[in-house]
């Protein structure tokens, strides 16, 4: 075999040299990375580089223009001990991380299953419920300031026709002026634009699981119900342990939403970390502090992937058995 | 077989990279072709402008070149959105030379005339015995750096306050004048608003936009910091400061007026104004065309002063600029002066009803005040501009994240109606003390 191919590969170099760059030996490796090159210099140019130089960064002074100032950890000492708007934008986001995180897995392992029934036309709401997320969140943003509008936006507007056909003494929220009502429009608009993403995937998941498993289930006379938490949940537990990380790490990340729809206001009520880096780095030009509190919000993420991690090991079940 | 198939594919790859990135290593910027024509000079001059604008443009150009045979002006036209870049891209690229002689410049102006990008005019002024008298207070003092003058203004983005007659007449009340104070104003956007016994907000009086409460502050004598430049603590807390922090807070609070999130969640004060959801804006000039498309019967007036208070405006607007590379700067002098003379292109500009003129005798010229367009009310623009200051309330590095992160938001609570002002105010303060403090302010 060995020989086979060596043979064959000569008669591919260059004659009368033996061993040259482009000689084709099957024992070769790097003829595989020069494969990779151009993937892999995109990775080091447009993401390892910049990861390692945030890192570097982060224990400087800088603000783009003049000469970084080395500062040690007092970039990341500010964050904890007197940095007041890093103290109010993680709370923010954790606020959203437990709200919006299991409420998006509850819904949409519901939507799921009802996009799992064979009904005429379910293809049709399949595409409907997707459409969100490949719409612009600045388009989607847009249109939900004006539904949340007091006194003119379509949820107010049916609250104000109850009250003036029963005269119920009920007003509605002016909810992007009010700080607890904004931080539920915050998550209304994320749950809308994202709901479609997990529905599909958990979608793929229950349309994987064997009909044989129901079969068997629906004889020994399991109902609705033994089946759903039985035979459904346990079948597609690795993908909402998927799902729940990829959802935490999203709610981690949250922006585009709160931003556009509230600028992170009123006052501080719906600013989130990812605003606050990026304010810090391109509205105020602190590259230091951003690429510190950037640092920080890795590290929470990555130390609650881990706790998941070592969790999910009694609660998922793989089908391989090992794990 | 394959193998060979491969190193092919992989060397014809290589070549096909080779070929799409050696031709932009080696070409060359575009430079503009500025050959003269036999006889005279001719000037590259840049600008923006829509269609309509344009066309004013050309029109000043060809107004110019009847009077001045031996100049040529070619005009470099680019919109709005890549105006600014395109010029910083030439500066960036070291090569002064490619910059059009006269340039409209709306941004950048500063670090431009500090980075000798543009040229010194006082010299050419001083030799020409150009009157700069006739300039609105104010424009001169801005576009000085560093003791010489580096631009003429050519307009002024002045602020008036747009009143909807019917929305007036319905309710009964007389038309905004010159003589109006906050308590006027206060009272009319009270009458103005209607809220239905559900407590559903039909109309506000007044709709203004975030920042623009900035305004009220510096008509009443507050201001943000002690010193704009130098700052040594917040100024918030003064008695005039707080006449406005409570003047305005109370007009949310009352309903008289549409708090800033709301008007921003809306869309914007036109929209709201030609839906006669508010009665009152504060905008500038360039609304008013879309007002009259619309068909609103509106007019325009001074804005109202707190009792014992001033007029103050604003004073931005964009300026004619000479290259400091420029090589025919007699002719470009030539033409800017022209440009910004009485009987020159600013007045042509004035007459095709684009602009408010930064020159007090085209101002109050029929040029300006005869043009048969809304707003009718003309001499309030005249009233305004008297007194436009060079109000600014930050004017150092941080001032951005200082009113960004802590001084906004903090107000945002009051606009919002979850803060009172006596709460709030003495915590903003606190903490921008503490911030001017952490930054090194005052510095000495």
């Amino acid at each position: 075999m060995t020989q086979k191919l060596s043979k064959r590969t000569r008669s591919l170099s260059l004659p009368g040299r033996q061993r040259t760059l482009f000689r084709w030996r099957p024992d070769q490796q790097w003829d595989g990375y020069l494969f990779v090159l151009p993937s892999l210099a995109g990775l080091v140019v447009f993401t390892a580089f910049p990861v390692i130089f945030s890192l570097v960064i982060s224990l400087f002074d800088w603000n783009m223009i003049g000469k970084p100032r080395f500062v040690g950890f007092d970039n990341y000492a500010a964050l904890f001990t007197r940095d007041i708007i890093f103290r109010e934008v993680s709370w923010n986001t954790l606020i959203f991380l437990v709200s919006i995180v299991p409420i998006q897995m509850a819904c949409s392992i519901m939507l799921a299953l009802a996009l799992n029934l064979r009904l005429r036309g379910n293809s049709v709401f399949r595409v409907v419920y997707y459409m969100p997320v490949i719409t612009t969140i600045v388009a989607a943003a847009i249109m939900f300031q004006f539904i949340f509008d007091r006194n003119y936006g379509i949820l107010s507007s049916v609250v104000w026709n109850l009250v003036e056909r029963w005269s119920i003494p009920i007003t509605p929220p002016d909810w992007l002026n009010h700080p607890g009502w904004a931080k539920v429009a915050v998550i209304i608009l994320t749950l809308w634009k994202n709901i479609g993403f997990s529905a599909i995937v958990f979608l793929a998941a229950l349309q994987s699981i064997p009909k044989e498993l129901y079969e068997a289930a629906a004889i020994d006379g399991a109902n609705v119900w033994h089946r759903f938490w039985t035979i459904t949940l346990p079948m597609i537990s690795s993908t909402t342990f998927f799902v729940f990380i990829i959802l935490c790490i999203g709610a981690f990340q949250l922006f585009g939403e709160s931003f556009i729809l509230t600028r992170g206001g009123p006052g501080y009520a719906t600013m989130t970390i990812v605003q606050y880096i990026y304010q810090s780095a391109f509205e105020f030009f602190r590259m230091g502090r951003a690429s510190a509190v950037a640092w920080v919000l890795f590290a929470a993420v990555f130390v609650f992937t881990i706790i998941q991690w070592h969790l999910q090991r009694r609660w998922v079940y793989y089908e391989t058995g090992e794990r | 077989m394959q193998q060979r198939s491969f190193a092919l594919f992989a060397l014809i790859l290589l070549l096909l990279v080779a070929a799409c990135s050696s031709p932009s290593a080696t070409q060359s910027p575009a430079t503009p072709n500025a050959t003269a024509p036999s006889q005279g000079v001719t000037l590259r001059w840049s600008v923006w402008g829509s269609p309509e604008e344009l066309a004013s443009h050309q029109a000043v150009a060809d107004a110019f070149m009847q009077a001045h045979p031996s100049i040529k002006i070619v005009i470099e036209h680019t919109p709005w959105e890549g105006y600014h870049t395109k010029l910083k891209t030439i500066v960036a690229s070291g090569d002064l030379s490619a910059l059009p002689d006269v340039m409209f410049l709306g941004q950048d102006f500063n670090q431009y005339a500090s980075e000798g990008v543009l040229e010194n005019l006082t010299p050419w002024i001083e030799r020409s015995g150009y009157d700069l008298n006739d300039y609105w207070p104010a424009l001169i003092e801005r576009a000085t750096i560093n003791g010489g003058i580096y631009g003429l203004q050519r307009d002024l983005d002045l602020r008036l306050l747009y009143y909807n007659k019917d929305l007036f007449d319905e309710a009964g009340i007389p038309y905004p004048d010159e003589t109006w104070t906050w308590n006027n104003w206060a009272e009319a956007a009270k009458k103005l608003s209607i809220i239905e016994a559900s407590g559903r907000i039909v109309r506000y009086g007044i709709g203004m936009e975030t920042g623009k409460w900035g305004m009220l502050l510096a008509q009443s004598g507050g201001a943000y910091l002690d010193d704009p430049r130098n700052p040594s603590r917040c100024t918030l807390d003064t008695p005039e400061s707080l006449r406005a922090l409570n003047f305005y807070a109370d007009l949310l609070n009352a309903n008289a007026a549409m708090r800033p999130a709301t008007l921003q969640q809306i869309g914007g004060d036109a929209g709201a104004f030609t839906q006669k959801q508010v009665a009152m804006i504060v905008q500038n000039a360039s609304r008013a065309p879309t007002f009259g498309a619309a068909g609103m019967n509106f007019d325009v007036a001074p804005i109202p002063i707190p009792e014992g208070g001033r007029r103050v405006n604003n004073s931005g607007g964009a300026r004619w600029v000479m290259s400091s590379a420029s090589k025919h700067k007699e002719e470009a002098w030539t033409f800017l002066k022209w440009l910004q003379s009485a009987n020159g292109g600013i007045d042509i500009y004035t007459k095709r009803g684009e602009i408010f003129p930064a020159l007090r005798s085209v101002a109050q010229s029929p040029s300006f005040l005869q043009v048969d367009a809304a707003p009718r009310n003309r001499q309030a623009f005249v009233v305004e501009a008297r007194n436009v200051s060079l109000f600014t309330f930050g004017d150092f590095p941080e001032f951005g994240e200082l009113n960004d992160l802590i001084i906004e938001p903090n107000l945002q609570l009051i606009w919002s109606g979850q803060a009172s002002v006596e709460q709030t105010v003495p915590e903003i303060c606190r903490r921008v003390n503490e911030f001017l403090k952490q930054n090194g302010y005052p510095r000495s």
